[in-house]
């Protein structure tokens, strides 16, 4: 049985310690915004940028790039032969063109290039006669419709990430913090029960995480117009399965370390892969073997996964609710074995 | 269960700790027996790393003995739940960091909530005069204030039994004897207080009784007059003199009435006597006798860190003398 008022306390003050300190404030809850911004505005839908490629300087050099200017998907300019190799080598152009012997123009590239292919295309177009232009048989758009952009993809992920910065380093940093100020074995010696101390804790702590997420969502709504097309009852629920997971993971973590280099260490050993591989930034999807087993086995992953579909596609509570689960079950067996390992002292 | 007819607050029997780190293994405390009883200020006295500490968080349910009985108000540590206990017995532990970013008055209210019953916020801030500094960050607190806030916490749940770990190391002399005060009317309200400390003055005029610890065992026990008294000597007189030369051993003077031990380091003589006022005539003529010019002469009452010198060989802190 808890203590209402005890567990009261213990939130009070660690909420109190965390508002106080603006900069705790910012890292937790103003970088993920921040990085929603610039992300988002880097990753704008446009048309594609033009393609680079060097013509080798010499007679009627001048002819063949006018004729490939014509193609205004391509960005020439003509360099002497050295300059367009060193060029090509650097990647500073996707391809080299000179004029042949006999005539035709010959193209230089390296064909693992990815952008190799399309400069070849690019160039066999602008070079073709008039004559032989076949007519256009599709005409081509940019997706740019709300829901389908990267930072529709962006978003929900976002939030996952937030909610995985939140819990583990607002969770398992702190908690080590404390054991090192000895203030766990302070508070050990009251009649304050660990469930209580562990309970009042992760409330002040995470009381700002649902906030966060809304905010995150709302910043993309307002600035992108990300819509929000599922029901706001999964959001919840996800979220604060989410929350659960990664303050468990936290927990457990931080449940004997003693020192601030070794709790880095171990979250930036659980982070970094998560950060990496589940599927915040791009998609996890189309990895393949042991990467896309241990994609597999993250709780970002499918956090993320069922946050996009609830937030991009139309999905309600029932049909998250086996990630949820899943995520809830996680926080269990975390929350379980931290409470028995727990180091007070 | 409680027992409110036993004597004793707190008893300790054959209390062992040793602590491994590797290969290397300490033994804080070996083989250790005490008894506090109820109502009194009972102070350990030791150099650094006697074991106080580790004894008295034994005590406190903070660390578990390798062997050994505790018994905290009539109560064992190893029976599952201790809530109860822990609502009679308040703690200060040798160093705790406060939150930082709270207020005085908050802190002593996150405490205050864990316990059953309970003094006012203001009012443990008056006891420990921090009144002015309720609204304070932890953060801007001096030393001094940051302790008397700890040992508010340790009041704020109104105990039976108070642990104060090293209350006033670090302190002003002034703060020093304002904490002796809170002790004091800790003790006046029926409370009984379990101290530790390396200032032998401090035990002496605080403390009911002490134990002296040293390499984890209790070497001697008692009131502090009964431990002075067991030197079977109270004083010590000091000379300084113009050189001894040979013309006056050690033993020469250890051999006048009165006289228990003298010892001669360069140009001063330490003697240990049992009454000042029947030595000094005499020494003096003796030093005339034999041409031994005095140059300086000083007699002080024996002290707690006598008895500790006297017992090992070596001083309470390094610092001292
Ligand atoms: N956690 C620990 N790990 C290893 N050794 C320890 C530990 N705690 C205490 N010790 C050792 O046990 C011995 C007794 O320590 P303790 O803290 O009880 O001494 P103390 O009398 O309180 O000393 P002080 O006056 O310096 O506070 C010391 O030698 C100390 O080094
Ligand atoms: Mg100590």
């Amino acid at each position: 049985m808890m203590r209402w008022r005890v567990v009261k306390a213990v939130a009070t003050t660690t909420f109190r310690e965390f508002w106080r300190s603006p900069d705790a404030v910012f890292w937790t809850y103003g970088f993920p915004l921040m990085m929603a911004v610039v992300l988002g505005f880097s990753f704008q839908p446009a048309p594609p940028p033009p393609v680079p490629v060097a013509v080798v300087a010499g007679a009627r050099a001048g002819d063949l790039a006018a004729s490939l200017r014509r193609n205004d998907r391509l960005l020439v300019e003509v360099l002497d032969a050295a300059s367009a190799d060193t060029a090509l080598a650097r990647g500073r152009v996707a391809l080299v063109v000179r004029q042949g012997e006999v005539g035709v123009p010959i193209v230089r590239s390296d064909p693992t290039r990815a952008e190799a292919d399309v400069a070849r295309l690019l160039v066999e177009k602008a070079l073709a006669p008039p004559s032989q232009y076949p007519a256009p048989v599709i005409a081509s758009e940019v997706e740019d419709r709300p829901g389908a952009r990267y930072i529709d993809f962006l978003i929900p992920g976002l939030v996952g990430l937030n909610l995985l910065g939140a819990g583990m380093w607002g969770i398992g940093f702190n908690l080590v913090q404390l054991r090192i100020q000895k203030l766990l074995r302070r508070l050990f010696v009251t009649p304050m029960r660990h469930g209580e101390f562990l309970f009042g804790f992760l409330l002040g702590r995470g009381i700002l995480v649902l906030p966060e997420a809304f905010a995150i969502v709302l910043f993309g709504h307002l600035l992108w117009g990300v819509p929000f097309r599922g029901s706001p009852f999964a959001f919840l629920l996800l979220v604060g399965a989410g929350g659960l997971a990664f303050t468990g993971l936290g927990c457990l973590l931080a449940s004997r370390v003693r020192s601030i280099e070794a709790i880095a260490g171990l979250m930036n050993l659980f982070q970094l892969p998560m950060w990496l591989l589940g599927g915040t930034f791009f998609g996890n999807e189309r990895l393949e073997g042991v990467v896309r087993w241990a994609a597999e086995a993250m709780p970002l992953t499918h956090l993320n996964r069922a946050l996009r579909d609830v937030i991009l596609g139309p999905a309600g509570v029932v049909d998250v609710l086996i990630p949820a689960t899943g995520l809830l079950g996680f926080a269990a067996v975390c929350f379980a074995v931290a409470l028995r390992m727990f180091r007070w002292t | 269960m409680t027992d409110p007819s036993s004597e004793f607050a707190i008893e300790l029997s054959g209390l062992r700790k040793t602590y491994r780190r590797g290969k290397k293994v300490t033994v804080a405390v070996d083989g250790l027996d005490l008894a506090v009883r109820r109502g009194e200020v009972f102070g350990l006295l030791g150099p650094n790393g006697a074991g106080k500490t580790t004894t008295v968080e034994v005590c406190e349910g903070l660390t578990v003995p390798d062997s050994g009985t505790v018994r905290v108000l009539g109560r064992e540590w190893r029976a599952g739940r201790h809530d109860e206990l822990r609502d009679r017995i308040g703690v200060c532990l040798q160093e705790t960091k406060f939150h930082e970013k709270a207020t005085v008055r908050e802190i002593v209210q996150l405490f205050a909530a864990c316990y059953v019953r309970g003094r006012t916020v203001d009012d443990v801030l008056q006891v420990v005069s921090l009144q002015e500094k309720a609204a304070a960050r932890e953060s801007t607190l001096s030393g001094g204030q940051r302790q008397r806030l700890a040992v508010a916490t340790a009041l704020v749940g109104e105990p039976e039994l108070l642990f104060l770990d090293e209350p006033t190391t670090g302190l002003d002399p002034q703060s020093r004897r304002q904490l002796w005060d809170v002790v004091r009317s800790f003790k006046a309200g029926g409370g009984t207080v379990v101290l530790t400390t390396h200032y032998m003055d401090e035990a002496q005029q605080l403390c009911d009784r002490i134990a002296i610890v040293d390499h984890g065992k209790v070497i001697a026990l008692g009131t502090p007059a009964e431990l002075i008294t067991s030197l079977g000597a109270e004083h010590f007189v000091e000379i300084d003199v113009d050189a001894f030369d040979g013309r006056l051993a050690a033993a020469d003077l250890a051999r006048l009435p009165d006289v228990q031990k003298c010892e001669i380091a360069g140009a001063r003589a330490v003697l240990t006597v049992g009454s000042v006022h029947t030595v000094v005539p005499v020494l003096l003529r003796t030093l005339a006798d034999r041409g031994v010019e005095l140059r300086g002469l000083a007699t002080r009452h024996a002290t707690l860190e006598d008895v500790f010198v006297h017992l090992t060989g070596r001083h309470l802190r390094e610092d001292s003398r």
